[in-house]
């Protein structure tokens, strides 16, 4: 079957490090088998000596298409800054940015009793670590079912989940409505206005594109290491545990980020689920601070989402690692 | 073999703990399913802003009665659409903070039930009474009437402008380049230009005898609305009116004294002031020497036709919110004119209040009947069109033709 | 060849005596398998007890379909887990659970609706519609007082003591028996009747607002009723139903009004009483979004833009991303986290918010890319045609390109560097190894990214709707559709328009919009697995 027929046999760098680890091998022993394959730097030329050309076509174009890029992508968001500083402003009213600098609005939302900010932040952070650890662990164990085992509908299988996920969501504020009353009149623990209820309802979309980019990754991985492991008496699930899920710890950070991301950001079920001011997120607590334009207070909501920023910024720092570094020192790809 | 016994063990022990498990969960379900109906418990939707005044007025009301309150604050953009989706479930609110433009909508769905005011109609506002009935039966409390009026920055021009071409030529001799602001927006905005297309003659929709709306009479093409049409498209090639100009410009423009008249609600006054502004409230300066009537908004509250507490929804609103302190509350929350009459009065001691409320006393409330939603549909963008240098008489005709048949329809 | 292993796998290890085997077997399974298995069987402890639990609520409630269906599941779900052979299954049952119950349910209701009148005037049940007709045609008499009441009851039947305030005059009356005059003792009691307090009354107050008392014999003299328990008026009705016939009568007009099975009482002249209710219409709304005239004519310019909209903005955040993922491929690059960090703030940021910031800087006359970037031009970014087209591709590509820099960032860990060094050893520049090896390597993993991106900005109702509501308005066209509204917000103009929402409608033609997603989907699927092939 040419879907069994892997693209590329060797092994990479960090594939040969699990498996030696894998195996029983220490940390040195693992370095020292990635030594055989793996690149060491090339012999260094003094760093001093090199021309300003050779730094430009090296790193220094790399550098201007950053900075370019970057520009793009901060400088509506100064926008929102200098409105957070800005406490009796409007968001877009004028182009004078950062003409009043105050902090009032952040001190506003973190102690305004109407507006339990720092509430909205923990709920957020319960309902997207939660789901996005879930997420990413139910989305890894199908895609190793479907990368690794054959059975009937595997394909019609892969490809449902990611059509289905395509379906518009026009009525369904008004569905979800009915389905979590019912449910909150018999589990009123995860019914309407429960946080658990709504982790329930996103982790309704794990299985999909997330699922097929997982199944993807999954093939680079050579069923060789899988057969290895079999050899010395892994079963499935050990193989799985042990071995599979060190390997594609890159795709597994950017989808679990990428999850997370998206749950942060989530409003349409948020704003039907949560009720209770305590019970709701930081995107549907906000967004009521701006909804009626003529009462909207977009100072507060800017000094919000700056602080909402954060921690995406912050996990995607963590993440790092994970999804570019390597799995032992020195062992990157690139 | 092992397996097996595990498989027994694994048995066993899910059962025992499965019996545990359900025989404390079942005594505390039925602890929950034999709900005491001790006290009656009021669902109150109110916008996320008025959350606060409201307060006030029902823990006072808890107290007097023993009623339960429960007050949900509910994002302005989707309350009232949220409100006719819940309401046929039986999980809706017993009561709904909203504006009287809404009845028609949900009279159609069946979603209010009636309130009977009975004598204490005569102690609110005329326009306010008026607004709140559709098809001869009052459904809304009402609670305030808001309009808009001119603000002018009274440093700047220390005089009321007398016309329209007058407040223009005041404000270009006072220095400025955009005397006058109103809110726009790419998509026009209508219901700030009304008072001018009235000042034509040229009301949305005809009235019957009892001044009820009548959808069959369109009256927006009528001679009135061509000859506001082609002023319209006069001031936009002049500069007067601008597209471009959203609320948050509007407001930046007249609170750094750019502008020195903007035409806006009483929603605004706050953040002038707040900049420093000396605020005076003048009427609507009219183009053509006919009363320039602005839209009135009257905001009140509903009951749920599905309500199973009616007796105690009805008490609530009017022997209670039909207060002078509770108008009071709300009034000081917004700053909107109240609806009850004494409460006006109050309120009016205020001289931007009594400014609103005098511009008020020709304002006409906006149709609640369901054909006006075929007319928001089209009447923004022939007026920014118009603005924009289209030729008015087509584009109105083109405005008048929409309309009719999306009404038709 | 078969994949399935059994967690007993023969031990292929060094002959070795029975006695030892054994012993190795046993010193495993207290090892590593015992673990396992103590795992698997305490989480599936805790399944099943909380399944017992919910059916043992479902039993209170009488929930007999939804009780079956957690019981088959469960016993399902036991069996998978205990039986050695379905493998795959116990890697794809929670996913697949939670996928059922949460998301298919949503399409299912969506689907359902797609075949019912649901929307404005018909938003609930035929009962509700009734009685809210029968309460909204109550009309005050004319000229009739406001009436004191108190709420009394004997014998559980609820009555109005009544007073009138013109003439002092106390009165008696329920809902069968109109009103009498009545004497009442010192203490304002009647005898037989004890009067409910208003606590009282709030327990009752369906059976208090069910109270008309007849004012007389004559039922065209009205009935008294009382909304608070303390006042009564006068009314009369303008409508009269008729539960036998099932009709409603107007009775100033005497218009008769049927029920025809649309979802509305109707008169022979086809006016209808609204409110109505949902009725299951059948395949109507599908043929309505079919052969509507109105959409006919911007449908082909619509179309095309929603497929360029989705095509141009897929590749676009691709490539972007797909280069600055490549530009961090260096390890000499200094401050390379700083730089990520920057380039996914546009993802960390609600995108209504975004939307609304770009559409401030794209205003023509005070926006500031038109006075500040550009000094002062007046460029129509968001009213003019085409250039309202390329701003919504821009701002597509700035909320976009973060995540497509995220997955490739990702995917490209999955590229081995042997690969580059097969590549320089061949005597390949970089961009031919790019080009001919890594790039369709990269393909295979992320191209059902792509598709499901398509798919998802095939209908990207929010971005249109907040950045320009669809754009310019089609001049020649009868309903508000513009220059850059795609598919789904062409709809939602067309099952939306004023005051009314016809969801209904709104469903059939998602439904239409997703099979041709889906197909167009599944066909670039297809081709995907070509790709793979080909590798």
């Amino acid at each position: 079957m040419a879907e069994e027929r892997l693209p590329y046999p060797e092994k990479t760098v960090a594939q040969q490090a699990v498996l030696t680890t894998a195996a029983g091998g220490t940390a040195e022993e693992a370095e020292l088998m990635v030594g055989g394959i793996g690149q060491f730097p090339r012999a260094e030329k003094p760093v001093r000596r090199r021309s300003f050309g050779r730094w430009f076509a090296d790193t220094g174009w790399r550098h201007l298409i950053a900075v370019v890029v970057s520009l793009f992508a901060i400088f509506p968001l100064l926008y929102v800054l200098s409105a957070s500083l800005n406490s009796n402003g409007t968001l877009i009213g004028s182009n004078r940015l950062f003409g009043e600098f105050s902090f009032d609005s952040y001190v506003r939302m973190l102690t305004n009793p109407d507006v339990p900010y720092p509430m909205w932040f923990l709920n957020t952070m319960i309902v997207a670590v939660v789901t996005g650890f879930t997420m990413v662990f139910i989305g890894a164990l199908a895609a190793y079912a479907f990368s690794r085992m054959r059975f009937a509908g595997r394909r019609v299988g892969l490809i449902t989940i990611v059509v289905v996920q395509m379906f518009p969501q026009l009525l369904a504020v008004v569905a979800i409505f009915l389905m979590m009353t019912a449910i909150g009149d018999w589990f009123p623990a995860i019914g309407l206005n429960t946080l658990s209820g709504l982790i329930l309802i996103y982790l309704g979309g794990a299985l999909g594109v997330n699922t097929y980019l997982m199944y993807g990754f999954f093939n680079t991985i050579p069923k060789e290491l899988d057969e290895a492991a079999k050899i010395d008496g892994a079963g499935h699930a050990r193989i799985f545990f042990t071995i599979i899920l060190r390997l594609v710890a890159p795709i597994l950070a950017v989808v679990g980020l990428l999850a997370f991301i998206g749950i942060v950001n989530e409003y349409v079920i948020a704003s039907v689920m949560l009720i209770d001011p305590d019970k709701k997120t930081l995107v549907v607590g906000l967004t009521q601070l701006v909804s009626n334009p003529r009462y909207a207070d977009w100072s507060a909501f800017s000094a919000g989402a700056v602080m909402a920023a954060i921690p995406v910024v912050v996990l995607f720092l963590l993440l790092q690692k994970y999804i570019v570094g390597g799995l032992t020192a020195g062992a990157t790809k690139g | 073999m092992k397996v097996n016994k595990k498989s027994w063990l694994a048995i066993g022990g899910i059962a025992v703990a499965s019996i545990i498990l359900a025989g404390c969960s079942s005594s505390n379900a039925s602890d929950d399913s034999s709900k005491d109906d001790a006290a009656t418990t009021l669902t109150v939707w109110v916008d996320t802003e008025r959350v606060d005044a409201m307060k006030g007025a029902v823990e006072a009301y808890e107290d007097k009665t023993g009623v339960t309150v429960k007050l949900v604050g509910k994002d302005n953009g989707k309350i009232k659409d949220d409100f006719i989706q819940q309401v046929p479930t039986g999980k809706g609110p017993d009561v709904v903070m909203g504006a009287h433009d809404w009845l028609g909508e949900l009279s159609t769905n069946g979603v209010v039930a009636p309130i009977e005011l009975g004598d204490s109609a005569d102690d609110y506002l005329p326009v306010a009474l008026q607004a709140s009935t559709y098809e001869g039966t009052t459904y809304m409390l009402p609670y305030a009437v808001e309009n808009i009026a001119i603000l002018r920055n009274a440093d700047l021009i220390p005089e009321a402008a007398t016309s329209f071409d007058d407040m223009i030529a005041k404000g270009k001799a006072a220095g400025l380049e955009t005397p006058f602001v109103v809110e726009q927006g790419v998509e026009g905005n209508p219901y700030h230009l009304y008072p001018f297309q009235t000042a034509f003659g040229a009301p949305v929709f005809g009235t019957d005898a009892e001044g009820n709306y009548d959808p069959t009479d369109l009256q927006i093409g009528n001679e009135g609305g061509f000859q506001f049409a082609t002023w319209l498209g006069a001031q936009g090639a002049a500069g007067n009116f601008n597209t471009d100009i959203t609320g948050d410009i509007a407001k930046t423009k007249f609170t750094t004294g750019e502008a020195a008249f903007w035409l806006t609600g009483p929603w605004n006054v706050s953040a002038a002031t707040d900049a420093g502004i000396n605020v005076a409230i003048d009427a609507v300066p009219s183009p053509t020497g006919e009363v320039a009537s602005p839209f009135a908004g009257v905001k009140g509250f509903f009951v749920s036709s599905e309500s199973k507490n009616k007796v105690a929804a009805n008490d609530f609103l009017v022997n209670y919110i039909g207060t002078e302190d509770v108008q009071l509350d709300l009034f000081k929350a917004g700053n909107v004119l109240p609806a009850l009459k004494v409460a006006a009065d109050t309120a009016a001691s205020d001289p931007i209040i009594a400014g609103f409320q005098k511009v008020g006393a020709d304002a006409v409330p906006m149709p609640a009947i369901p054909a006006m939603g075929a007319v928001w549909q089209y009447w923004g963008i022939a007026e920014a069109a118009i603005i924009n240098g289209e030729d008015p008489t087509a584009t109105w005709q083109k405005l008048t033709d929409d309309v009719s048949a999306a009404i038709t329809k | 060849m078969t994949d399935t292993v059994t967690t007993e796998a023969a031990d292929k290890a060094p002959p070795q005596t029975p006695k030892q085997r054994s012993a190795a077997r046993i010193a495993d399974a207290a090892g590593g398998k015992l673990r396992w298995l103590v795992l698997k069987i305490v989480l599936l402890a805790i399944v099943d007890a909380i399944a017992v639990y919910a059916v043992f609520v479902l039993l209170a409630h009488g929930e007999w379909l939804v009780l079956s269906l957690v019981a088959a599941v469960t016993i399902l779900v036991n069996w998978i887990y205990f039986s050695r052979k379905a493998i795959p299954a116990k890697y794809l049952t929670p996913g697949i659970i939670l996928l059922v119950v949460f998301q298919i349910f949503t399409l299912s209701y969506t689907a359902y609706i797609g075949f019912t009148n649901y929307g404005t005037g018909h938003n609930g049940t035929k009962d509700q519609a009734i009685s809210s007709l029968m309460s909204s045609s109550l009309v005050r008499v004319e000229d009739s007082p406001t009436y004191d009441v108190t709420v009394v009851e004997r014998f559980n039947e609820l009555g109005l003591l009544v007073t009138d305030p013109t003439d002092g005059d106390v009165s008696l009356g329920t809902n069968t028996q109109p009103l009498e005059p009545v004497d009442i003792a010192s203490d304002g009691t009647v005898d037989g009747w004890t009067s409910l307090s208003f606590a009282d009354v709030l327990q009752r107050s369906d059976e208090v607002e069910a109270l008309a008392v007849p004012y007389s014999d004559d039922p065209n003299d009205g009935a008294i009723r009382t909304q608070d328990g303390q006042k009564g008026y006068l009314y009369v009705s303008t409508l009269d139903y008729d539960p036998v016939a099932d009709t409603m009568t107007d009775t100033t007009t005497g218009t008769v009004y049927t029920d025809t099975g649309s979802g509305a009482f109707t008169s022979e002249t086809g006016e209808q009483l609204l409110p109505g209710w949902q009725v299951f219409v059948g395949f109507d709304n599908f043929v309505r979004a079919v052969t509507d005239a109105s959409i006919r004519g911007p449908l082909l310019a619509v179309t095309a833009w929603t497929f360029v909209f989705a095509i141009v903005s897929v590749a676009s955040t691709f490539f972007l991303g797909l280069l600055l993922a490549l530009v961090f491929q260096n390890k000499r690059m200094r401050f390379k986290n700083g730089y990520r960090s920057m380039l996914i703030l546009p993802y960390a940021f609600p995108a209504f918010l975004s939307a609304l910031i770009w559409a401030g800087m794209m205003n023509k006359s005070f926006g500031f890319i038109n006075q500040v970037l550009l000094g002062g031009a007046e460029i129509p970014w968001l009213t003019d045609p085409w250039l309202a087209k390329i701003s919504i591709l821009i701002v597509n590509l700035w909320l976009g390109f973060p995540y497509m820099f995220l997955v490739c960032m990702g995917a490209l860990q999955g590229i081995p560097e042997e690969v580059n060094e097969a590549g320089v050893m061949d005597g390949a520049n970089p961009w031919q190894i790019f080009r001919r090896i890594k790039l369709p390597l990269l393909l295979v993993t992320v191209s059902p990214l792509l598709i499901a991106s398509f798919a998802f900005n095939f209908n990207n109702f929010n971005l249109i709707y907040m950045l320009t509501g669809g754009g310019p308005r089609f001049t020649d066209v009868s309903i508000p559709v513009g220059q850059t509204d795609i598919l789904i917000s062409m709809v939602y103009k067309v099952a939306f328009t004023g005051q009314n929402r016809d969801y209904g409608l709104a469903a059939a033609f998602s439904i239409l919009i997703f099979i041709v997603v889906a197909v167009i989907s599944i066909i670039s699927f297809r081709k995907t697995k070509a790709l793979e092939e080909l590798n």
